[in-house]
């Protein structure tokens, strides 16, 4: 709940929040996706470094613990699934490690370490790139950015009032435990188990009242089918997808040229006496 | 050893890390067997003081006590404590569990892993309080935002709590079903529950409230009678507040010279008198007839001879007997008020009352009669 | 008779099959006329103001708008929804939009006017609900009052001719309720038709000049709220009680054996109903804007030193809110109390409620009351 809020907040008072939520959008996309496709070490993390500096513009360089913490949690996922992908090398390659601990079998190549560090680069770069988009561009942009490629109304609008929604049907929820709370909901698992059916019976009917109740309210305030925005952002121009393509295509020859400049392998080796 | 059944004792509290102190040094207590109303306004603290009291939230700070002993938060102690204090949410949609009512009216009964020949007496009683036994097996979703009120209620009367919390009773509540959650409040506390109540309507729990305490920023700023804080302007406009209109008529008719401006009339019944000032006058007579479920309310008054006279009705099992034989009183809300009042006006007026309510009933009449405004015959029969 | 709406003879279920909510409804809603809707939880008062804005098409019966029947076309519909504005009970059933702004101007936008015009509405309608400096705030971060006040702002956005509001104090603290109804009456004295559904009945009585009483989807009563609440079989009937102002003065005036008429309805009414016959104080009257408040209140209290201030209007008020005020909110009805009292006051008030004030005095000297007020400033 807080989270989401936090988010929200965080959205609409962001220094980014007029630029073209489209054009940032495709930005974002470019940068995933050529961090992605390189296999050099450096891309991602250039894409990582102009994700990190969006976010402190967006931010006014104050990023909160919130969106530090978003960053931490993937750091942390990240290295397991990395150090699992770093210990399942090729074992027709010669080990830097090998050992057996319980049922696995651990052979670490210096191309699986590397693979390793690639893919941890990447998810970091992609996981900052995508908050900096997502802490700078309200849901409502958003779907305003949708409608203008033509998306369907039907769909644009439901983005919103799921968006609205949320909040309300979430805070319903809580409100809800509370109340089983304070009737003993939780004196054992068994009614603690009940008592979430309950809360959550309780909030699909709610949601749907609420839904019924709002079909009336959009009729009488002359709602035509789409959501007008009064300060809409501004539309996006050419020059984000020229701005777009071209960083992509330089980064992509970027990683063409530092290809292997980077053995985490070799810069390691010291520390584990490889 | 205080008289406090819950104590919250320099509590702080906030909902975020950073967010603002929701309770702020809050130190309050709720007097047992009595009647406590908690005024302030929006955001002044009383959703989320009910909640520690009830241990839904663990203060940051400070401490709360229950029947002096501070609570611990072990898992047994909060089962205990929520054994014997409950809460009746704001809104009746957010308690409902179960589809129908008899089921959601055993939830509490049930998680206490009652027996089950327990939980269906308790929840034949509770829907009896509430005059909703005949809705034992509806669909809640059928019913209406008032029903469903009591239906909830219900749940909360089958914990059999020594302490009933109520945020906000009567919200959305049309006047027919506010006044009744109101009755069903006093009979509750003439059976020996302490009954404290949140609210920003000020005329209603004026009339209700033996003491109030009255949030603002977090904190107590009032405890204890109405009366001294509604004389402060300031405070009470610090607390978002409005006066009560009978105390403030009360007030405007004593510096005209009309009256004193003590005893305080808490009703307007009280109030009425107080103006016309009628001592010379004659009287009528107010009959009470004790009740119970049983009673054949035609026939009762045709043996003493009342069957003419204005009949109003007060109380539970009055009701059950007046619904059981069919019988149509006069008044049938605010009974003892307008009763009293016919008695003034001269004519004679019985009222059908629950014999455990019979001292609340008299109340209005005795203020009359105690403090010198005019003399109304009591008779009990 | 001039009527914005007519009903007649309507009928309206949700599905054939249903038992009808609306069943032979008439009602006629009278231009400019405070208007109060009553009726216990289910008399159908939602369901008609959803026929009223054209969200339910009757089965049978007519729906008549300025005296032609309602169109249910896109067209007719539109050109009745700018006319008509509803305030819901829940404001969260009707705020659409994450920014207080952006809400207010969903209603103007919709009807596809040019961007200046919102502008200026939607500033006029911040103003009116003072929620100014509060626009590009998210919505999940105000309190529930100051959403009903989005909620407001979004329904006078629109400039309607009608505004409903559905239990507009409910879930309001007392002052932010008086704010709200001094604002119905604004909206009222700018022409505007208000209805008011509540179950407040003493607010509503106080208030309103036509009470209309619903039961069970038909209209019980429709006419003067003192002609209704003298049949108290009926009033409990249609699941209501009697307001305390009308009670009280039916008891005291049995008791005193004097005529119940004419009825009180606040309480500088009753006051001097029942107060005697001292001599007026004066009321000094004191006419203010925003920008002057301050200067004028500190002018009069200088030359008034021992009398109290009361204050009638948002705008004054929130200028004076600093201000050690006895009457800060209900200065009208207090200050009126207070002259009957014999003593002197100052009301200073937002100047567009002069006609308000005026009923006030008009309405006392039937009750033999003539009060002694002077304009100052």
């Amino acid at each position: 709940m807080s989270e989401q809020m936090e988010m929200d907040e965080l959205a609409y008072s962001s220094r980014m929040v007029n630029w073209a939520p489209l054009g940032k959008l495709i930005f974002v996309m470019a940068m995933l996706i050529i961090g992605l496709l390189a296999d050099s070490l450096v891309v991602p993390l250039i894409t990582f470094a102009i994700g990190f500096a969006l976010m402190a513009y967006s931010t006014n360089l104050k990023i909160p613990l919130i969106l530090a913490l978003a960053i931490g949690e993937a750091i942390l996922i990240m290295i397991i699934g990395s150090g699992m992908i770093s210990i399942m090398g090729d074992h027709s390659q010669p080990a830097l490690w090998e050992a057996q601990f319980l049922w696995f079998d651990i052979h670490m190549t210096e191309q699986s370490f590397n693979n390793a560090w690639q893919i941890f680069v990447r998810a970091v770069a992609g996981v900052t790139l995508m908050l900096s988009f997502a802490c700078s561009t309200p849901i409502p942009h958003l779907a305003h950015a949708f409608r203008s490629l033509h998306c369907p109304n039907e769909i644009t609008e439901l983005v919103v009032l799921i968006y609205r929604y949320a909040f309300l049907l979430l805070e319903r929820f809580l409100v809800m435990l509370d109340a089983a709370q304070c009737r003993l909901g939780y004196n054992g698992s068994m009614t603690a188990m009940r008592s979430y059916g309950g809360a959550m019976a309780g909030t699909f009917i709610f949601s749907m009242e609420l839904a019924e109740k709002s079909e009336a309210a959009l009729a009488c305030r002359n709602y035509q089918g789409y959501f007008p925005i009064y300060h809409p952002p501004k539309s996006m121009s050419i020059m984000w997808v020229v701005v777009s393509v071209g960083l992509a295509v330089a980064l992509y020859f970027v990683g063409k040229y530092t290809e292997g400049w980077i053995n985490m392998a070799e810069i390691m080796a010291p520390l584990f006496g490889w | 050893m205080s008289n406090a059944v819950l104590e919250a004792d320099n509590v702080f509290h906030s909902y975020s890390r950073k967010g603002p102190k929701v309770l702020n040094g809050m130190c309050i207590d709720v007097p047992k067997g009595k009647k406590t109303a908690l005024l302030g306004c929006n955001g002044a603290g009383k959703s989320t003081l009910f909640s520690v009291l009830n241990a839904l939230y663990k203060p940051e700070d400070g401490k709360v006590l229950y029947n002096d002993k501070p609570l611990t938060y072990k898992h047994k102690d909060i089962i205990r404590m929520r054994t014997d204090v409950s809460i009746l949410f704001q809104n009746p949609n957010d308690m409902i569990f179960k589809p129908y009512v008899e089921q959601d009216v055993a939830f509490g009964p049930e998680n206490l892993k009652l027996p089950k020949e327990e939980v269906e007496s308790r929840v034949a009683e509770a829907l009896f309080t509430v005059g909703m036994e005949k809705y034992r097996k509806f669909p809640i979703m059928k019913l209406s935002y008032g029903q469903r009120k009591r239906v909830t209620l219900a749940g909360v009367l089958a914990m059999r709590p020594s302490v009933l919390i109520m945020d906000e009773p009567t919200a959305g509540l049309d006047p027919q079903m506010a006044y009744e959650v109101m009755e069903i409040a006093e009979q509750l506390n003439a059976s020996g529950v302490t009954v404290i109540m949140s609210s920003h309507d000020t005329d209603l729990t004026y009339s209700w409230a033996d003491e109030i305490r009255v949030l603002h920023g977090g904190q107590c700023m009032y405890s204890g009678l109405p009366e001294p804080f509604y004389s402060d302007h300031r405070k009470v406009q610090t607390a978002g507040l409005i006066r009560p209109s009978v105390f403030m008529m009360n007030k405007a008719l004593s510096d005209l010279g009309r009256c004193d401006l003590e005893p305080y009339p808490k009703t307007q019944t009280q109030l009425s008198v107080k103006i016309s000032d009628c001592r010379d006058r004659d009287f009528g007579t107010l009959n009470i007839l004790m009740a119970e479920t049983d009673t054949d309310i035609a026939k009762a008054l045709e043996d003493n001879g009342l069957t003419d006279v204005t009949t109003g009705i007060y109380g539970l099992n009055a009701r059950i007997a007046a619904d059981a034989t069919g019988f149509k009183p006069k008044f049938r809300y605010n009974g003892p008020e307008n009763c009293t009042m016919k008695c003034l006006s001269g004519e004679d007026a019985v009222l059908i009352c629950d014999s455990r309510m019979v001292d609340l009933a008299k109340s209005s009449a005795e203020f009359i009669n105690s403090n010198g405004y005019g003399k109304i015959d009591i008779r009990s029969v | 008779m001039d009527s914005v709406f007519e009903l007649k003879d309507v009928v309206f279920a949700y599905n054939q099959t249903a038992e009808p909510i609306l069943n032979g409804f008439s009602l006629e809603i009278e231009r400019g006329v405070r208007t109060s809707i009553l009726g216990c939880n289910g008399a159908g008062k939602t369901t008609f103001f959803n026929t009223l804005t054209g969200v339910n098409k009757p089965q049978s019966g007519e729906v008549l708008f300025n005296g032609n029947p309602v169109e249910y076309t896109k067209k007719g519909l539109m050109d009745l929804r700018s006319n008509v504005a509803v305030v819901l009970q829940n404001p969260d059933e009707q705020i659409f939009c994450s920014l207080v702004e952006e809400d207010i101007a969903f209603g103007p936008l919709n009807i596809g006017l040019d961007r200046e015009e919102v502008e200026r509405r939607v500033d006029r309608a911040l103003k009116d609900v003072r929620l100014i400096g509060l626009n590009r705030r998210p919505l999940q971060q105000l309190s529930g009052g100051q959403r009903k006040r989005v909620a407001i702002a979004g329904a006078l956005a629109m400039q309607p001719d009608i505004l409903i509001m559905d239990e507009p104090t409910a879930g309001l603290d007392p002052q932010a309720a008086v704010e709200v109804m001094e604002l119905a009456e604004k909206m009222s004295l700018k022409g505007v038709t208000v209805l008011i559904s509540t179950h407040d009945i003493d607010l509503a009585y106080k208030w309103a000049e036509t009470t209309n009483v619903f039961r069970n989807g038909a209209v019980a009563f429709r006419g003067n709220g003192d002609e209704f609440y003298s049949d108290i079989d009926n009033v409990y009937s249609c699941g209501l009680l009697a307001p305390s102002i009308f009670t009280m003065n039916k008891d005291v005036s049995a008791i005193k054996g004097m005529d119940p008429k004419p009825y009180p309805h606040n309480m500088c009414e009753i006051t001097a109903k029942f107060g005697g016959s001292k001599r007026s104080g004066k009321i000094y009257m004191v006419p203010a804007e925003a920008e002057n408040a301050v200067s004028k209140y500190e002018e009069v209290v200088k030359d008034a030193k021992d009398s109290t201030v009361g204050i009638y209007g948002s705008e004054v008020r929130f200028e004076l809110q600093d201000k050690d005020i006895e009457f800060m909110f209900e200065g009208l009805d207090y200050c009126f109390t207070q002259a009957v009292k014999g003593k002197d006051t100052i009301l200073i008030y937002d100047s567009i409620y002069a006609p308000t004030i005026q009923r006030q005095i008009d309405r006392l000297k039937e009750f033999g009351f003539d009060a002694d007020t002077e304009v100052v400033g």
